[in-house]
């Protein structure tokens, strides 16, 4: 007989590994900064960093499929919001964002249609130090991790017990990221078809970040997918869970054009994309997001 | 410089959208008939839950039933090879489901009904009994007895419902829960039922889920308990009235009165349905559903998903259409 509680110890073991690997990449990167910056003269707790408050809306073109219940591809245009406090200079950067995605997908194939409400719930740290060496003038490269976890609620009323899941993807990611300085230096007479403007001086950047997932986990349903809970009279929603740890992988990334304005805040227009797959499941889920979205970066200092 | 912006983020989008189709697997959607007869047959052959208690061969079956499928054939004759191939496991929680038809075994035709609500009405709770939330209840026998007809445990029960049935029948030397024709609902239902016939903690049944793909691949056992209600409560005689037409959670309710000691079932053998059965969809958008746990006697034995066994049997005579038999002997255990 399968031994279900051999196998979690198991994978309990192996996520006190995780964790302390996790910790220990963090505390690296938190060593890496503190040489960073004092082999440059100073210290970062010296330097005030610019801070912000970035309200972000989009729209998520995104399609996933879990193959525990269906191997159709669901698709769908779910609305994205998200809330983050930033700050950031030259030498490094820190992001605390929370997002929110919600919507509808669907499958439409011979004649069946079926749809699934889907509430996804993101927490995303960020934090990046500059690459000296290889950065320039006009453009500054910056090394770091991202720690990621998302939580999807799916509702998909046609399939019976199987109608709702829950899939919570966490992820600690290597990332780098690129910014083009594309400032505009000098006042410019300019023509847009028959009007003559103005061109003021703007500091504007292009920014490209790649995440990669160095630890890949995943916290979904077991073997069969049904909830064992139900006929036991429990309402232990995640009843016959099962934790994956260094299975799967998630690759993500982000275009950003920011324009910063006279008054120190900024407008950001934004293309992400998101994919991921879990692994160690015998039935994965997979989700891959196009997200377009516009973001106010109001300045706090 | 416009350029380089629009290069880059021209790039970007290419990149993402080619790593997209690299990373996940290729779209399974599909109307082929073999790729549809070998996906259903698969997670069946993986994740049912009573192969062995049923008797059925699997792999004999995909043998008997692939040889119906060909290149070709219309949507209704795959429906009726997956549909009659689900049907060989004589399981009504077994079901294709596809816009134009749904498959069932239809447990309940196998036995001879036992069953006549205008019967009763007529000739025992008349046409003045209480509607109470999903219950029709009222006095017999005198009004020595509370008679309950629950016939779906599809609808929510509230405690307000249940609080006014069993102080109305305080007074009664016994109550009669009919169950027949019972198709069976929500679980909750069943233990919120059972906690107004218990004074402590009970343990009632075991059950386990499918854990792996062998067809023994199972979790180990835990126990399912009644909790006892805080509140008004029935601790004299139940008989609990059966028949093949009770069904998954109203066969679970009936297995679970096997651990009641004042609890005593009536009438014919259940349908059985004991497993839970879960959800899923074919690559041609059809959805099914089968049974993926199996609920486990005291003795931890899987062998009432067959049909849970009244302790007293009686059939329906037919041929008195003024009486029913299974509600009279019902009756007379409880006078």
């Amino acid at each position: 007989m399968f031994n279900l509680i051999k196998r979690n110890k198991y994978r309990l073991q192996g996520g006190k590994q995780s964790l302390y690997f996790s910790s220990i990449f963090l505390i690296l990167i938190h060593f890496y900064s503190i040489n960073a910056f004092s082999q440059s003269g100073t210290t970062e707790k010296k330097v005030s960093r610019p801070a912000y408050l970035n309200i972000a809306v989009g729209l998520n073109i995104s399609n996933f499929r879990d193959f525990a219940t269906s191997p159709l591809i669901y698709s769908g245009k779910p609305i994205y919001t998200a809330l983050s406090h930033i700050d950031m200079n030259e030498k490094r950067e820190s992001h605390f964002t929370l997002s929110y995605s919600f919507g509808k997908y669907k499958s439409n194939f011979n004649l069946h249609a079926s749809e699934s409400k889907v509430n996804t719930f993101s927490f995303n740290y960020l934090e990046l130090f500059q690459l000296k060496k290889l950065s320039r003038s006009k453009l500054n490269i910056k090394i770091g991790g991202q720690l990621n976890a998302s939580v999807n609620h799916r509702e998909n009323t046609e399939l019976f017990n199987n109608s709702e899941g829950v899939d919570i993807i966490s992820t600690l990611f290597g990332s780098a990221k690129a910014i083009l300085d594309l400032s505009r230096t000098e006042e410019k007479n300019k023509k847009f078809l028959f009007i003559k403007y103005k061109a003021n001086k703007r500091k504007r950047t292009l920014s490209y970040t790649l995440n990669v997932g160095a630890v890949n986990s995943s916290f979904r349903n077991g073997f069969a997918y049904t909830s064992p809970s139900a006929p036991l009279n429990d309402d232990d929603f995640f009843a016959g869970y099962e934790l994956q740890l260094f299975k799967g992988f998630r690759l993500n990334s982000a275009l950003d054009y920011t324009v910063f304005l006279h008054n120190k805040n900024a407008l950001q227009f934004s293309y992400i994309w998101d994919a991921y797959r879990t692994g160690g499941h015998h039935d994965n889920f997979e989700m891959a997001a196009h997200i377009f979205k516009l973001s106010l970066l109001f300045s706090l200092k | 410089m416009i350029r380089i912006k629009l290069i880059l983020s021209a790039s970007t989008l290419l990149f993402m959208s080619s790593c997209e189709k690299i990373l996940f697997e290729e779209d399974l959607v599909s109307t082929n008939p073999h790729e549809n007869f070998e996906y259903l047959w698969n997670e069946c052959n993986e994740k049912y839950a009573y192969f062995d208690l049923k008797g059925v061969d699997w792999d004999a079956i995909k043998t008997a039933y692939s040889s119906k499928i060909y290149q070709g054939m219309s949507e209704d004759s795959l429906f009726n090879v997956l549909g009659g191939m689900l049907k060989e496991l004589k399981d009504d929680h077994a079901n294709l489901i596809s816009n134009f038809n749904t498959s069932f075994y239809g447990v309940e035709y196998q036995a001879q009904d036992n069953f006549d609500w205008r019967i009763i009405v007529d000739n025992y709770i008349t046409e003045d009994y209480y509607l109470s939330g999903p219950f029709a209840h009222n006095f017999i026998a005198n009004n020595e007895i509370g008679y309950i007809r629950l016939s779906t445990f599809t609808n929510p029960i509230n405690s307000e419902s249940l609080d006014f049935i069993l102080d109305r029948y305080k007074n009664t030397k016994g109550l009669i829960l009919d169950l027949r024709e019972n198709g069976g609902g929500a679980i909750s239902n069943v233990f919120q039922i059972l906690s107004r016939f218990v004074e402590t903690e009970t343990l009632v049944y075991y059950s386990r889920i499918k854990a792996g793909p062998g067809h023994n691949d199972f979790t180990d056992a835990s126990g399912a308990y009644v909790q006892h209600y805080n509140g008004i409560r029935y601790t004299k005689d139940l008989m609990v009235l059966i028949d093949r037409g009770t069904y998954s959670s109203g066969s679970l309710l009936a297995l679970a009165t096997k651990a009641l000691p004042h609890v005593s079932l009536v009438g014919d053998t259940t349908g059985g349905g004991l497993g839970i059965p879960n959800g899923g969809q074919l690559p041609n958008g059809w959805t099914y559903r089968f049974s993926i746990t199996q609920t486990l006697t005291l003795e931890k034995k899987p062998d009432y998903e067959n049909g849970v066994p009244p302790d007293i049997i009686i059939q329906f005579d037919w041929n008195d259409l003024n009486k029913d038999e299974l509600l009279e002997m019902a009756i007379n255990e409880l006078l």
